[in-house]
């Protein structure tokens, strides 16, 4: 596992804060899935949230662009402010939101139409580009940020559910991408991946660290290790510890963290 | 067994897995076999009973799809079409002084055998050839080749459904009538061409002159009205129940009762009609704008249930993503769940009107089966539909009427048949994969 963790050497720049969730509690009808979380997110930089399944941290990723909003029992509660504004504020339109937010879900998920389509899509109903040219233009830069150009430059129009499960994720990261966001929630993304596929998602998400703050729901340890400056330990709805990433997995504070790293609760 | 087993042994752990699975083995593959059978004899079953239904249809049906034609030369007598009365004149004279002189033993000045030599005709030969005369007045005076039906009975003869064994007094045409018709035969002068009038003609009280066409340009109305009413209210009520009403019991019990109105039996609809639509409305009795409104309130049930389950249908995770990006609802919906749902919106529209099609009870109560000899020009004209005109054919005593009525059967089922392939063609066109 040591040898897994080349990356946490690496310097974490110091940064602002992005997001400042304070007290955030969150209902599923009855089940209290999120108990009073506080945080910090910085920008550029990569934070992870690790931690045993059913232990809330997808439920808090995606509070953090009221995707919470479409299931109709969820309930949510406290202070989630982006760059000083209140997420949950009335005059918030999720729509708005979710434009500066981008979001890559567990399961890859293309629209079922071309390539060029699906990471047009954004950018064309929010009106960024005003001529096919630089809609083309987007549509490049996307595909080259996620990585994936090279392989789907000939063949745009074609469907991207053709493409192979690595290709579909890294398309939807495209697709993320797109709308010029200024976080990218990732919600396992790459549970349904191969390594070989996975190595290329990580590196992607090191490269996108540059431009944006990212936050990634993994189950894997290593790769929180792997990709992350940041991690946050959840269990049982609860924020247990929130520290750098190499200390988290050298030196836990939290016995709860270090039986679930070294694998004894999970 | 198993269970019996583990009852009485106090100790299953007996034998191993593998012990136990092979002696259940025969029975679950007994069990499996014999599901099997029940399966395959009942889609036999199920065969069987079509096959019989459409044999009956065909073999009762079939004789309708020709029609018995004689073909005669007719001098138009001035004297009896005079120039000045036109329209007006003596046709039947004419038609009947034409089949006298060919035939042998027809004495013209016999007014009996003249009567009846007039009944080989069909009703309609002297319209037609009046339509023509008025058409071509110089026609007057010179002579014409016709080739008109022949009356039912002779129509009858001709298909071989009179039998010539049966006593004089029992059988329809007397052995004078046959004898004309034979000398006719080997003149030549009797077709039997297709049937073109079952599609072309309106309704008659002649079989040999009725066909589909005011049922059928009724039915075009009624469903075209039932289709641009239902379709995009079945639609516009699913996505509203489906993507945006809040789950509440008002939604619940809503939902309840779009289901109950897809069970009320269409007699019902037709007694709802008859009350508000011409009763309070005052819309035309017997028109297939009423009857496809109707039809409308029994399929628009079918539409939106069909809508929300395709829309169901369509994976939450296509959703996730549309929002993911930042797509109001309403662009979701439109953008991406609607066209995915598309296809089987569109299977269960078609269904809908097919059953629409079929649908027969309504119809009667709101006098769709008017005895109407004209074709509809627009939906407010009377008119009959297709499955009323089969009950009013199947009610009429002409004997002609019983292998029209089976031919008219096998018309609608044509219809439906095809419009069962479209949706299913449209299923496989469209359906997508994700």
């Amino acid at each position: 596992m040591m040898n897994d963790m080349r990356k946490i050497e690496r310097d974490t720049v110091a940064s602002e804060i992005k997001i400042q969730a304070r007290g955030v509690q969150v209902f599923y009808g009855d089940t209290h899935a999120i108990k009073d979380v506080s945080v910090d997110i910085l920008d550029k930089t990569v934070t992870a949230f690790i931690g045993p399944s059913g232990c809330g941290k997808s439920t808090f990723l995606r509070c953090l662009n009221r995707m919470n909003d479409t299931i109709d029992i969820a309930r949510v509660e406290g202070d989630i402010h982006i760059d000083g504004d209140d997420v949950y504020d009335p005059s918030i339109d999720p729509v708005q939101l979710r434009a500066k937010v981008g979001m890559v879900f567990q399961k890859p998920n293309p629209f079922p139409k071309s390539i060029y389509d699906n990471i047009a899509y954004g950018p064309r109903i929010h009106g960024l580009a005003r001529t096919k040219a630089e809609l083309d233009e987007i549509v490049e830069r996307s595909l080259r940020r996620a990585a994936i150009w090279d392989e789907v430059k000939d063949r745009l129009h074609e469907p991207g559910t053709g493409l192979s499960g690595g290709q579909q994720q890294r398309l939807c990261i495209a697709r993320a991408v797109a709308t010029e966001p200024e976080v990218l929630l990732m919600d396992e993304p790459c549970s349904a991946l191969d390594p070989i596929a996975t190595a290329q998602v990580e590196d992607l998400i090191d490269e996108l660290r540059r431009n944006y703050s990212v936050v990634i729901v993994t189950h894997s340890m290593q790769q929180a290790a792997r990709v992350s400056q940041k991690t946050a330990f959840f269990h049982l709805g609860n924020l247990v510890e929130y520290r750098e990433t190499g200390q988290i997995f050298t030196n836990p504070e939290d016995p709860r963290t270090e039986s679930y790293i070294t694998g004894r609760i999970g | 067994m198993a269970d019996a087993t583990a009852g009485t042994d106090p100790n299953p752990k007996t034998g191993s897995t593998a012990d136990l699975v092979r002696a259940s083995l025969a029975r679950r593959n007994r069990k499996q076999m014999i599901l099997q059978v029940l399966g395959i004899g009942s889609i036999s079953f199920a065969f069987l009973m079509l096959f019989i239904l459409i044999a009956s249809l065909v073999s009762s049906g079939y004789q309708a799809f020709t029609q018995t034609h004689i073909t005669l030369e007719v001098f138009i007598d001035p004297e009896e079409v005079p120039l000045e009365r036109l329209p007006r004149g003596g046709f039947d004279d004419v038609l009947e002084a034409s089949l006298a002189s060919v035939l042998e033993d027809a004495d013209p000045n016999d007014r009996a055998a003249m009567r009846a030599l007039g009944k080989l005709l069909s009703n309609g030969a002297q319209f037609k050839l009046r339509d023509r005369v008025v058409e071509d007045p110089d026609l007057i005076g010179q002579t014409v080749t016709m080739t008109v039906p022949v009356s039912d009975p002779y129509d009858q003869l001709n298909k071989g459904l009179i039998d010539r064994e049966t006593p004089e007094q029992y059988r329809r045409l007397k052995n004078f009538e046959i004898a004309w018709f034979d000398q006719l035969m080997a003149m030549e002068a009797i077709s039997k061409p297709l049937n073109t009038g079952l599609i072309s003609n309106p309704d008659s009280r002649f079989p040999e002159l009725a066909g589909l066409k005011g049922a059928l340009i009724g039915s075009f109305w009624a469903l075209f009205v039932c289709f641009v009413i239902s379709f995009p209210l079945g639609i516009g009520a699913a996505i509203y129940l489906e993507e945006f009403a809040p789950k509440n019991k008002f939604s619940d019990f809503v939902e309840v009762n779009i289901n109950n109105l897809a069970a009320v039996p269409s007699v019902v609809f037709g007694l709802l009609a008859l009350a508000v639509f011409i009763g309070w409305f005052g819309l035309p009795r017997s028109a297939p704008f009423v009857g496809g409104m109707t039809l409308a309130l029994m399929t628009m049930p079918t539409i939106i249930i069909a809508t929300r389950a395709a829309l169901k249908a369509v994976p939450p995770s296509i959703r996730e993503a549309a929002l993911g990006v930042g797509a109001s609802k309403h662009q979701v919906v439109f953008g991406h769940v609607l066209p995915l749902a598309m296809p089987g919106i569109l299977t269960g529209t078609i269904i809908g009107l097919a059953q629409a099609l079929g649908e027969t009870a309504p119809l009667l109560l709101i006098g769709m089966n008017a005895f109407i000899t004209s074709a509809p020009s627009g939906p407010f004209d009377s008119a009959t539909a297709l499955p009323t005109q089969i009950f009013i054919w199947a009610d009429s005593p002409e004997r002609g009427f019983v292998s029209r009525t089976s031919a008219a059967i096998l018309v609608l089922l044509g219809f439906l048949i095809t419009m069962n392939a479209i949706s299913i063609y449209l299923r496989n066109r469209f359906e997508r994969s994700w």
